[in-house]
């Protein structure tokens, strides 16, 4: 699956990167600022998105909204947990950090379900 | 000869008078008396009033059983003495009573202040008097009748109502609560006094609602006055309120029935503190712990990622915790960067001193050159956690892996652009490595990534080389 991650602290990103790869997944992008997220989200072919919700201090969800368009899958990882979400977003899957390589893969699987 | 049914009747005092000794006193016996005096005696004896007669220039003393409750301990020793020493202590008030009286004119005293001999001591005491001439048979002023009522009692309830609404409207003025009236159902608002945030009403308002509490909580307001109408219990509520400034804040209200003897409501007595800034400070700290909460677990998620990169490729598992420790260390001391800022961002240089000063102690080994900016507290971490891992490869491998090497680190703003340089000369000469470690990945990816700008490592053979270029707008503090 090429999966399409949004995280604004570089070691994260890394861990998820390494996790996904672990779990036989390809990783097409890691954006960590919402400028560079939102140009991924149009131009990416992506079949998952696992996204941050802040960035550096900016909501991630207009990047949501584009690839909810585009009809690709996506789903949040936080510290703030589903507390942190508003409005729609709540109905889509959460990861709360920090998490373990099996909570990523049961994301995965709700996510694209 | 005595009359021995004269005076008739008159309780106690008709039996004094009767048993008295007149002849001793100015008046003479009962037998001479003249008519006038007989009747006026007569009346008074008759009458529940207190009244008193005073008889003659001198003003002998005739009263009823009514006067003598007044009289108190003087009677009955006052019974036939003259009025000035009767009542010596108001000898001056008497003169002028009877100068007036026996001139034919009258008196009338409300609530007229006297200090009496009281319980072995001078008492103020408030009457009200009224003095009539009484005429003798010649139709000349012969002596001067008194009705004396007295209104200690009211007067002292009256001064301590005073007292006490005075109290009232101390309180209203000292504290800084709103304090409000309304009307029993509280369709009307009676009075309200604003304290120092909302604007007065000093006259029925039944249009409170609209001016005082905003659209968003009339409903909750009307449901909480519904409620305390119907169980008449106290109202508490914590609502909205439009202050005096037009802005909204937040009152803590809390108003009580008042009821009258019959028990039917009369009125409610409330007061409103402003809660604003409690509120506000409150929503704050709210905020504060949502978002240290959230760094917590990020920063838990950063140290799990450090680990697992830590120990996933090494080929020996005590160097691997060494670096991890170090790692975990630079992180905390970028924190600590972050803390003294109140994570509202850092000094550039403050950034890289603290992450490369642990790893080199000698400055002139150590050069820092730019002017300092202020950065995002994420690009402080970032650049924090790369200039550790810089460090950590030029003690091992580089510029400082001997004695004389060196690190020049330099940095310049322009034109929008943050341009920094990490180089390293007089170390061992440099190979370029065959495989990328966590590190130069942190660097060149990580890096670049969290600033939104390009990160290259040059591995040159006289010393590693690193250049950061990153827009000033996504680094610095907004």
């Amino acid at each position: 699956m090429r999966v399409l991650i949004v995280e604004d602290e570089m070691t994260i990103a890394f861990l998820i990167e390494d996790m996904l790869i672990d779990l036989g997944h390809e990783v097409v992008a890691i954006a960590m600022r919402l400028p560079e997220a939102l140009e991924a989200a149009r131009r990416v072919e992506a079949d998952l998105a696992i996204l941050d919700v802040n960035l550096d201090g900016h909501r991630s969800f207009p990047v949501a909204d584009i690839l909810a368009e585009r009809a690709i899958p996506y789903a949040f990882a936080t510290g703030y947990g589903a507390l942190g979400l508003e409005g729609a977003y709540r109905e889509r899957p959460v990861l709360a950090k920090p998490f373990l390589r099996e909570h990523l893969a049961a994301l995965i699987a709700e996510a694209c379900g | 000869m005595v009359d021995e049914g004269y005076p008739i009747g008159g309780g106690r005092l008709g039996q004094l008078i009767r048993d008295f000794d007149w002849a001793g006193t100015s008046i003479g016996s009962l037998a001479q008396w003249p008519q006038s005096l007989k009747s006026v005696t007569q009346m008074l004896l008759l009458s529940p009033v207190p009244i008193v007669l005073l008889w003659g220039e001198d003003g002998v003393m005739i009263y009823n059983d009514a006067y003598s409750e007044f009289a108190g301990s003087r009677h009955p020793a006052l019974l036939g003495s003259k009025v000035r020493e009767g009542w010596a202590e108001v000898a001056d008030f008497n003169d002028h009573v009877m100068r007036v009286g026996l001139s034919g004119q009258t008196l009338a005293y409300r609530d007229q202040e006297l200090a009496l001999q009281r319980r072995g001591k001078l008492e103020p005491v408030w009457m009200n008097l009224d003095y009539s001439p009484v005429l003798d048979e010649t139709g000349r002023p012969a002596g001067v009748i008194a009705i004396v009522v007295e209104t200690t009692e009211k007067v002292l309830a009256q001064r301590q109502l005073r007292e006490s609404e005075g109290r009232l409207r101390a309180f209203v003025e000292a504290t800084s609560d709103a304090i409000y009236r309304m009307s029993p159902d509280w369709s009307d608002l009676l009075h309200l006094d604003g304290g120092t945030f909302l604007a007065h009403a000093h006259q029925s308002l039944p249009e409170w609602i609209d001016t005082y509490i905003p659209v968003e909580d009339r409903d909750r307001v009307r449901a909480a006055i519904a409620e305390a109408v119907a169980t008449r219990q106290p109202l508490e509520l914590e609502h909205r309120v439009r202050q005096l400034d037009g802005s909204v804040g937040w009152v803590a209200s809390r108003a009580v029935p008042l009821t009258d003897e019959a028990g039917d409501l009369v009125e409610w007595f409330g007061a409103a503190s402003d809660i604003t800034e409690q509120r506000r400070t409150n929503e704050h700290l709210r905020l504060v712990i949502n978002e240290l909460n959230h760094r917590v677990k990020n920063t838990l998620a950063m140290v799990q990622a450090i680990a697992m990169r830590t120990f996933r490729a090494a080929p020996d598992l005590a160097v691997a915790q060494e670096q991890f420790a170090a790692r975990l260390v630079a992180l905390a001391q970028a924190n600590d960067l972050l803390t003294g800022e109140r994570w509202a961002g850092a000094s550039l240089r403050e950034a890289i001193d603290q992450a490369v000063r642990p790893h080199q102690h000698d400055p002139a080994r150590c050069t820092l050159d730019g002017a300092d900016v202020r950065i995002s507290p994420k690009t402080a971490l970032a650049l924090a956690l790369a200039m550790h891992e810089l460090s950590t490869n030029a003690v091992k491998y580089g510029a400082w892996s001997n004695e004389t090497g060196r690190v020049a680190i330099a940095w310049s703003v322009a034109d929008g652009q943050l341009r920094l340089e990490w180089r390293e000369h007089g170390g061992p000469i440099v190979v370029a490595p065959a495989r990328r470690g966590f590190g130069s990945r942190l660097i060149e990816r990580g890096l670049a990534g969290e600033l939104g700008g390009t990160v290259t490592l040059y591995f040159e053979p006289e010393g590693l080389r690193c250049t950061v270029e990153a827009p000033l707008a996504a680094v610095t503090v907004e």
